[in-house]
Formats: structure tokens, sequence, C-alpha cells
């Protein structure tokens, strides 16, 4: 799947949720999130979600589905306070599938793919590292967290134990993780803008996504097929 | 002929009332390396910013007297980790990432690569993954993305705070060769006992003004070792009660004795 260019992965990932409040539910609904939901366990070892190390096969598909499942968890329960039956399962499961969607694309696209696909395509980069580093966001925050955690671990506060216990520890890594956070977008702006990111000359994509006329075609036919479940809807 | 000249420069930041820096003048020649030395806080790494040209422009703040900048600046910042693009999964493309962005050809930017990677002798991490890098190897990384982009003035902010010894010594052989190449260096460091081998000019900072400006000669001077600034040789012989004029190195030393 990662090897697809990155507009198909996105368009892939805008067509699902598309298609689930477009389509009747909760048919379409449920199979949008089925899809999207094997989808989750697609991801083998992508660089841009499991990092260095990670075992390519099931284990990280496994984890991207847990992901999705986690995130959407609460969504449906608080549809249940709300709602009765029939419109909690439609809606849970339109956002089961805008969750799933979410979680897989940023499994399997590559920030760096993205910007050399966009910058390819003419976008300015500033405008192309500004999708890149959203996408990224969610990898280096993971890893900040877990460095920070490791560190208050070593002065003896533990996640682990009572609810009591993990509050604590979640409100004593919430400050430093923003605070660090902060810290290092005011560092990467002076270094980003060093090496050229605000220069305003085009720049040279070094290894540009190939993208094959199948794909292309396949993006078009889902925009079309989008367009045309939403005329049938509104008739 | 000066790559870098500040006349009377004082730089504030945003919402302070003191500035960080206060007229400051200093040139930076072709050819030439200059190094700043001074306490924390003594606005070394405010020059540097404003030298290659991201205070105010970037930092916000405001800037009187006048900058000069006759070529493109290139800076390297003391932590490596917050300088890595993020969008690169190799060490290649990561150092590929600023010479990629000045719109050169495939070419060019190969061949400015490669040598970058050469000559921090980190060619064998080209394929590397830079989240799996140390620090040291990350420091070296960043310096090699920024000289790929051949700037003519190289900024360096404590440029050795992550290397070991090897690495130190094999950025500071780097920096004297950029200057036989004709670039202009300017360098805040804390590794005093380098700079006689290095620099050409020391400029002591403290509190945001140049307090003296000269030869590495300076780091043997009283005042400057008596700030703690002085190189280890010039300070222990001042401490021990001999007499000055304090040797700079220990082959100074060594030749006093004798």
């Amino acid at each position: 799947m990662s090897a697809l260019h990155p507009f198909s992965l996105l368009a892939i990932a805008a067509a699902l949720p598309a298609f689930a409040w477009i389509l009747p539910a909760p048919a379409g609904g449920l199979a949008t999130t089925l899809i999207a939901m094997g989808l989750t366990l697609t991801p083998g070892a992508s660089p841009g979600s499991t990092g260095a190390g990670s075992t390519p096969g099931w284990r990280p598909g496994l984890v991207t589905f847990r992901t999705a499942l986690v995130i959407a968890a609460p969504f449906w329960l608080f549809l249940r306070l709300l709602h009765d039956g029939p419109t909690t399962v439609a809606m849970g499961l339109r956002i089961t599938t805008m969750v799933a969607s979410c979680v897989w694309l940023v499994a399997v696209l590559s920030p760096d793919r993205l910007v050399e696909a966009m910058v390819a395509r003419g976008w300015s980069l500033a405008v192309a590292y500004l999708f890149g580093a959203t996408l990224s966001a969610v990898p280096v925050l993971k890893a900040r967290a877990r460095r920070i955690v490791e560190a208050q671990r070593c002065r003896g506060l533990s996640p682990r134990g009572s609810v009591a216990n993990r509050l604590r520890a979640l409100r004593a890594l919430a400050l430093p993780l923003v605070l660090s956070s902060l810290h290092e977008v005011d560092e990467r702006t002076l270094a980003l803008e060093t090496r050229g990111l605000g220069m305003g000359v085009r720049r040279t994509p070094l290894a540009a996504p190939i993208d094959r006329t199948a794909e292309r075609v396949a993006r078009w036919t889902l925009l079309l097929l989008c367009l045309a479940a939403l005329i049938r809807r509104l008739a | 002929m000066r790559i870098l000249g500040l006349d009377g420069v004082t730089f504030w930041y945003p919402a302070t009332a003191n500035p960080a820096l206060e007229n400051v003048s200093l040139d930076v020649g072709p050819g030439e390396i200059v190094a700043l030395v001074g306490r924390g806080g003594a606005g070394a790494s405010t020059l540097l910013l404003i030298a290659a040209g991201l205070a105010p422009r970037v930092t916000g703040g405001r800037l009187a007297g006048s900058v000069s900048r006759g070529a493109r600046a290139g800076i390297v910042l003391p932590t490596p980790w917050t300088q890595v693009s993020g969008m690169a999964f190799t060490v290649w493309d990561e150092v590929a990432f600023g010479a990629a962005n000045l719109g050169w050809p495939g070419h060019e930017i190969t061949r400015h690569v490669d040598r970058a990677l050469e000559r921090l002798e980190i060619a064998p991490l080209a394929s590397r993954d830079p989240a799996t890098l140390s620090g040291g190897e990350l420091q070296r990384v960043i310096i090699a993305g920024i000289l790929a982009m051949d700037p003519d003035l190289v900024v360096l902010d404590e440029p050795t705070a992550e290397l070991d010894h090897e690495g130190t010594r094999a950025v500071w052989r780097l920096v004297r060769s950029l200057a036989a190449e004709g670039k202009a260096v300017l360098l805040a460091t804390s590794d005093v006992d380098a700079l006689p081998d290095i620099a050409d000019r020391i400029a002591w900072l403290e509190q945001g003004s140049v307090r003296a400006l000269g030869e590495p000669s300076l780091l043997a001077e009283d005042a400057m070792c008596e700030a703690g600034l002085g190189t280890t040789v010039a300070r222990l012989w001042r401490a021990a009660g001999l007499g000055a004029p304090y040797p700079l190195t220990v082959v100074d030393a060594v030749q006093r004795w004798r």
C-alpha cells in the first residue's frame, strides 16, 4: 500500500469518509467501515509509522488497527449517551470510517514522499512541508513522550498502577511535552529557514514518486463515483 | 573586502526592554575564522543569528545599526535534533534537503551532498535513518547539510557540543579547510583550548557588547583568565602564581619552562 503514489493514498483516505456520509446508513457506513478497518491491517513496516527496527508482517497492521479502535471507541460511547440505537450505529460507523482512514493514512503515507510528490506537481515547498510536518507530528510527539516518560521513571514517577497514579503521570508528562514542543518549533523554524525553506525558489524534487496512469485513472474514478453518489443521494 | 559587516548593531528581542546586543561592530573577511567567546547569555548566539540573517527576520525583535552580508550564509545551531528536516528517511536525503531547496539541478545537488558527506567523514551513514543516529553523528549530518548548500559565510554555534574527541578534531580540521577555500567562518564555542589553532581573531563578548577583539593571544590575557575564558594552560599558569605573560598552549608552556 505504501508504494502507491501519495495522492492515491490521500484520495482513498478522503473518499472513504465521503462515501460513509453520502451512502445510506447503516449499510453504506458499515461497508466503508469494514474497508477502512481492513486497510488499517495493511501497513507493513511503513517508515513513517513504525520507525527503525520495525518488524514487517502483521504486527504494524495490528498496531494500526488497535489504534483506530481505541480512538473510535469513545465516540461510540458518547453517541450512545446522546442518541438512540439506530442513530448511534449510523453516526458511529461514519465516525469510525473517518478515524480508521486517518489512522491508516498516517501509517502508510511517508511525509517525505508526500512533500516530493507535491513539489513535483508544482506546489510551493512551504505548503507541501506544512502537510508533511502535520503527518509526521504524531510519531515525533510519541517519541518525545516516550523519552519524557523514561526520564520520569528514572526519577521514580511510575505511569502504571492505579487511576490516580496514571493521572499524576499524565499531568507530569503533559507540561514538559507541550513546553519542549514549543521550544523545538522555535529552533526548527530557524533551522528550516537557514536550509532554504522560505527562499521562494522552486525545490528540486530528489525522488519524485512515480504517478502511474492507472493510479491517476483510479483517483479520477473515485472522485466521479463520489460526485455520482452525492447527486443520487440529493436527487 | 568583507563577507559580513556589523556596524554599531544593537538588537532587542520581542517584548524586551534591554538589548541582547549593544553597539557591536565586527567584520569577517573571506578565508577568515572569527571566534566568539563569552559566558552564557553574553549574546554570542544572538550575534550568530544576526550574522546568518535570521534575526530579526525570523526571530522578530528590533535591530539598530547596519548589517551588510555579501554572500549566502548557513548556520548550524547547537542542538542537532531540532535541526533535522523531518522529511528525510536517509542521511543522504537529510543532507540534500537544503541543497534541493535552492533549486539546483540534480547532478549539482549530488556532487555537493557527496562531497559534504566525505568531508564530515559520514559517507558510510548515507543510507541510515537520521532517527537512529547518535547526537554526535546527527550533529555532523546537520553540518554536512549546511555545507552541501555551499554557503560563503559559515556560522557555527557550539558545533562540537555533541561530539566526542575525534569528532571535535574532525570539525576543527574542517573549519580550517573551509577557511582555506576562502569561506568566512564565524563561530561561538566554549572549547577555548582549540581556538589558538583554529581562529584568526577572537571576539570577547560580555553582556551583549564586544569587550575585546584581537588575536588568539587574547585568550592568555589576565582579564580573560580571570573571567574563566582563557585557555586551560593560561589559567593554570595564572593559578599557579607564575608570572605574566601567560602561555597560550601546552607548546608555549613547554618553551617557557625551557
